[in-house]
């Protein structure tokens, strides 16, 4: 059943890319235009560019939310899905799909923002060990998931609310500051030569508790938006 | 109480804080096709969302076979077939594909055949390969009726099938509820005309 769903959602995508390339060039856009703002010296920008990244990261996320839920609503197939599958069911095929589609993309084409951002600065070009974009791809595919499970939760309460987009981003903004948190000292651990383990099991962790509760309450919250 | 078919008792549903229906009793039962009329806004479409389990009511109970809807054992939501005013079906899909879509959700995967066979009955057997978005208003609603065919259902709840339907739409519609309830179906559908080729066994009505 979850294959099934899911399966439908990567159909719909194929056909609908340029939605979901957009928050992408965003993400892209948004980084590139620090060099221009700051400073193009190099180690501002590696000092800055942990943070930078992640809170962009963030926002591309917040961005794609908005399309989330919002045509299976208007055309009434959401309901339909409701009926025939479970609304936890209906919301983890959202979310790994969502996942799929916007947080990946995020992760793949982050080390090319690590070079516009000077990430490795100083790091011999021969030292795959101290590649801080590794380290930066690392925080990001532990984190976007997260992101994703929490927004799920933001979007299905807010499905029926006029302008939910705006409304979402207020809700869920606060909640996605652990992972901001930890996703930015992550990498800036590693540019600092010192271990990232730890900030990274956190990553971990949250991404844990958060597979386990947010389906149900996204699926609750679904239940309750379509009725 | 009543353990065949749709039973619904002592039923209070309200919408935007106004309460549509009080205390009211009714029963759906197999082999029977029920009309469901009343003016715009009497509130039919919110007792049939009710009834398939969508709009929770505030009070009474709503049993399939003697068993609460919500239960699993009743299977009540493999059972139910909810066309509503919406047509569920996405636009970036073709035809085929959404159609496929809804009989897997069902357990069917052998479904081509029968959804040539629901597109030839309504005429669109040419259209299958093409995307939803494309067709006509009345073509997307014959594509929705396909899933009358298509999917295994033993109760089915139509929210103004007849619109947009040409004649002989109409006339296959009305025969396939009658045939379907002869099966030992249960319809339950609301409209704002009169259907003459239906042979109706209940009529509920709704007023403000």
């Amino acid at each position: 059943m979850l294959l099934t769903l899911l399966k439908r959602e990567l159909m719909i995508a194929r056909r609908n890319w340029i939605g979901l390339a957009i928050p992408v060039f965003f993400f892209v856009m948004v980084v590139s235009l620090f060099p221009f703002a700051v400073s193009p010296d190099a180690p501002v920008l590696q000092k800055i560019a942990p943070g930078i990244i992640w809170v962009a990261a963030l926002l591309a996320t917040l961005l794609s939310l908005e399309q989330f839920y919002r045509t299976d609503y208007q055309d009434g197939s959401l309901e339909q899905l409701v009926i025939m599958s479970s609304p936890t069911l209906v919301a983890s095929a959202k979310i790994i799909a969502h996942w799929i589609l916007t947080g990946l993309p995020l992760v793949l084409i982050s080390p090319l923002l690590g070079v516009l951002m000077q990430l490795n600065y100083g790091v011999g070009y021969d030292s795959v060990a101290e590649d801080h974009t590794v380290v930066l791809m690392l925080s990001l595919l532990l984190g976007t998931p997260t992101l994703c499970l929490i927004g799920a939760v933001g979007m299905s309460l807010t499905l029926a609310a006029n302008r939910n987009g705006m409304l979402v981003s207020v809700l869920i903004l606060p909640l996605y500051v652990p992972i901001l948190i930890f996703g930015a000292s992550t990498v800036t651990a590693s540019l600092e030569n010192f271990g990232y383990n730890g900030q990274l099991a956190i990553l971990g962790a949250l991404l844990l508790l958060a597979m386990v509760f947010a389906p149900f309450a996204a699926g609750r919250a679904l239940k309750i938006s379509v009725s | 109480m009543i353990n065949s078919g749709l039973f619904a008792s002592d039923l209070t549903v309200s919408r935007a804080e106004q309460t549509l229906i009080e205390g009211a009793e009714l029963h759906l039962a197999p082999s029977s096709i029920t009309y469901l009329y009343g003016e715009n806004g009497a509130g039919k479409t919110s007792l049939m969302r009710c009834l398939c389990g969508l709009l929770p009511a505030d009070q009474g109970s709503i049993r399939w076979n003697g068993k609460p809807i919500s239960s699993s054992d009743s299977n009540y939501f493999n059972d139910l077939l909810f066309l509503a005013h919406a047509l569920s079906m996405k636009a970036e899909l073709s035809i085929m594909e959404n159609l496929h879509f809804y009989a897997k959700l069902r357990g069917v995967n052998n479904a081509n055949g029968l959804i040539q066979q629901a597109a030839q009955q309504l005429g669109i057997d040419h259209l299958l390969a093409r995307r939803f978005a494309e067709l006509s208003a009345g073509q997307q609603h014959k594509v929705a009726l396909c899933r009358l065919v298509v999917e295994p259902a033993k109760i089915w709840i139509l929210d103004e099938p007849f619109v947009n339907l040409d004649h002989q739409t109409r006339d296959w519609l009305a025969n396939t509820m009658m045939e379907f309830a002869k099966q030992g179906g249960v319809v339950l559908f609301t409209s704002h005309h009169e259907i003459e080729q239906l042979t109706i066994d209940q009529r509920l009505s709704l007023e403000h």
